[in-house]
């Protein structure tokens, strides 16, 4: 416990370590904040100007107008925007809601906007997958919407998995499990769900910096020389040198994520956070979960990830002799994920990346966008979720990569 | 207590750094001395596990120390020839650090470094990072950390470089006394710093093991080899070139008394000197721009 504190201490002395965890912690407000002042509403005054709204106030707008819809996204709250939604169109005679007069969309449609999200995607055509214009909907179909929303799943499923039954058959049971009728709060942005990824890869980023030199840097300097042949300088030593590593960017990945949830929703409005995934992504995404508790999904399984890569770059650490090759190395499997993402051909390139230590704080690769996704893993008549791979193969490569380190360690010889 | 190395050799690819090595270290200061890529610090990072033997073993009281594990690096000390610090660390930090990875007790840690800060002269930098102290003060708080455990077997790689004549007494007599009932190598250039405090001498030439004993049998092996003689002084540079120049003093009426080494006498009126320690290094490590062949006497 001694070592322990005093290698706590010694990380937290190094003025680069200090500098990377104060900056995180300062991204955390300011990522958070970021997304706010995308958020952008004009509306026209009884004067006839247009008034423009941005951050925060444009935010309260949204929410002002459609206060009247928040809550559970029944079939009939649908099928009556529907209706208003083709009623408006049919009134200015035109086709599409991009030709409506001016003012018009904001007065007339986006009170009730949120309830059509997803709705041609819903009716999407069961063998094409392409969506219809809401024009072309009935509105008297729109009373099966969950039921319609399944035989998407089930369509969808069967184009994007065809060879796959199990794929299909776990992605229909996973659907099954999410609560409906949806609920819906307005005034939320994806914007900010991004930006929480972007956080969680600049974190991740930052701990590969102060984890590479770890034992890279003793055996440069020559200070390992000392230190190994101590008593406790071999595999203690390497454990307790590990474990301060992943407390350090344990609690630095964790205060990062509740700064980020709790500024962000005290901004958007902890309402917000009960909004279903499916009113913001895709009409049926997979996972049974709110805006909320995705935040926190992410959190947590952006935590196991940062472990597990911070594994990695302790066994890179451990290996390396230079600390700029330790530092280049880490930094390059950072960044991996999203090369792979970018090069290899989607299914080969997703069974690489979500394995990869990173994968899951990837710019690309984050767990977000796999689970909002509808990729599996597909071994013979096994299918497997992609976020279930990815923290199945962090949990086994944290206790790997750590063992690799110890054995490392202790192997390594003076040069 | 025995430290045994026993026939060790160590190959880095083409280069045979230590060779076939055997010698049995006892109690006592033992001086390990030879020049550059003699294999010293080869050697001693053997005997301090941070290198593996190619082949052969060293024993502590008859058991392999790669056997022993914790239970030696429990009684070593050990100060390598060039080592780094945690930047971040004040003198304090680091020794406290040392201390823990030694095992010691909270307790005994600030006694003991404390006793060393010191005995090191090191109490009035103890709040300094490491980083700012002079070249001198970083090897003082290197031979403490080394000293820190009070080991059976202390290994200094080259501990007095940097220090200064001063410091460099202190260390001896502080080793003197630290060494009853110990196991302590030193591997030096400064071939003064063992002369006088070594029980044992052992002498190391491109990996092998020229020689070993005390200093006095040492010594015994260039008795008759050293010369004492008065030339003058323009002819130096003509001297300097055939022979292998120990010392030089300046006399009166232009000329200089020399000290040489040589298997028999340049001039006539050369005259035998006792020999030193370091008449026997620089008879076996003679300098490159020394032409020795003619008087030398070591190809006779």
């Amino acid at each position: 416990m001694r070592l322990f504190k005093l290698e706590i201490k010694r990380i937290l002395k190094t003025r680069a370590t200090l500098v990377l965890l104060f900056l995180a912690l300062g991204l955390s407000f300011v990522m958070a904040y970021l997304p706010i002042t995308f958020s952008y509403n004009s509306y026209t005054d009884a004067n006839g100007d247009t008034v423009k709204l941005t951050g925060l106030a444009s935010i309260a707008y949204e929410k002002k107008l459609q206060a009247d819809i928040a809550g559970s996204v029944t079939p009939q709250k649908v099928r009556q925007a529907v209706e208003s939604y083709q009623a408006c169109l049919t009134k200015y005679g035109v086709e599409n809601s991009y030709d409506l007069p001016e003012g018009v969309y904001q007065s007339e449609i986006f009170p009730y906007a949120p309830l059509l999200h997803g709705i041609r995607e819903a009716f999407a055509d069961r063998s094409t997958g392409i969506a219809p214009s809401i024009m072309e909907i009935a509105p008297q179909e729109v009373d099966r919407y969950y039921e319609v929303c399944r035989e998407r799943l089930v369509s969808l499923m069967q184009m994007e998995q065809e060879k796959h039954p199990a794929a299909q058959k776990a992605a229909v049971t996973m659907y099954e499990k999410v609560e409906k009728p949806y609920l819906f709060f307005p005034g939320y942005s994806t914007d900010a769900m991004d930006y929480q990824i972007i956080l969680a890869f600049l974190v991740l980023l930052f701990c590969a910096i102060i984890a590479a030199p770890v034992f890279t840097s003793d055996y440069q300097t020559g200070a390992d020389d000392i230190l190994r042949c101590t008593k406790c300088g071999k595999i203690k030593f390497a454990v307790t040198k590990m474990i301060s590593m992943l407390f350090i960017t344990g609690i630095t990945f964790t205060l990062c994520a509740v700064i980020y949830i709790t500024v962000s929703n005290n901004l958007w409005g902890w309402e917000c956070t009960k909004t279903s995934i499916q009113m913001l992504y895709s009409i049926v995404n997979l996972p049974n979960m709110n805006i909320g508790q995705l935040q926190c999904f992410i959190a947590i399984f952006g935590l196991v990830c940062i472990l597990s890569n911070v594994s990695f770059t302790l066994f890179l650490s451990s290996r390396f002799k230079n600390l700029t090759a330790s530092l280049s190395a880490a930094l390059l499997f950072c960044i991996l994920p999203t090369i792979i993402y970018m090069l290899l051909p989607a299914e080969i390139g997703s069974w690489i990346y979500s394995i990869l230590p990173a994968g899951g704080n990837g710019l690309q690769t984050s767990v977000l966008y796999a689970a909002i996704d509808f990729d599996f893993w597909n071994i013979g008549t096994i299918s497997i979720w992609l976020p279930h791979v990815m923290l199945g193969a962090y949990i086994i490569e944290i206790p790997l990569f750590l063992f690799l380190t110890v054995y490392s360690y202790v192997k390594h010889e003076a040069g | 207590m025995e430290l045994y190395i026993k026939h060790i050799s160590k190959q880095f690819k083409d280069l045979t750094a230590v060779n076939d090595i055997t010698l049995q270290i006892t109690p006592g200061v033992w001086g390990l001395l030879g020049a550059n890529g003699a294999g010293k610090t080869t050697l001693m990072r053997m005997i301090a596990g941070i290198m593996k033997p190619t082949s052969g073993q060293i024993l502590y009281d008859g058991i392999p120390i790669h056997e022993l594990k914790e239970s030696f690096r429990d009684v070593f000390g050990y100060l390598p020839q060039e080592f780094g610090f945690y930047p971040e660390f004040t003198v304090k930090d680091y020794l406290e650090y040392i201390a823990v990875l030694k095992g010691l007790t909270p307790k005994d840690s600030k006694r003991k470094i404390n006793e060393l800060l010191e005995q090191m002269t090191l109490s009035h930098v103890k709040n300094k990072k490491i980083t700012k102290l002079s070249g001198g003060m970083k090897r003082r708080v290197g031979i403490a950390q080394a000293l820190l455990n009070e080991p059976e077997v202390l290994i200094l790689d080259e501990p007095t470089s940097g220090l200064d004549p001063g410091e460099r007494v202190r260390f001896r007599n502080l080793l003197s006394e630290f060494a009853h009932d110990r196991i302590v190598l030193i591997s030096t250039h400064i071939v003064s710093d063992v002369e006088y405090i070594a029980t044992q001498n052992a002498v190391m030439k491109e990996g092998k093991l020229l020689a070993k004993g005390t200093t006095e049998e040492l010594v015994k092996l260039v008795e008759g080899k050293v010369w004492s003689a008065r030339i003058p002084m323009n002819r130096l540079p003509e001297y300097e070139q055939k022979l292998q120049i120990v010392n030089i003093r300046n006399e009166d009426n232009g000329q200089i008394a020399i000290r040489y080494l040589a298997g028999r006498p340049f001039t006539e009126d050369s005259l035998p000197v006792s020999p030193h320690l370091e008449d026997l290094y620089l008879w076996l490590f003679p300098t490159d721009t020394v032409s020795k062949k003619t008087f030398s006497g070591k190809n006779d």
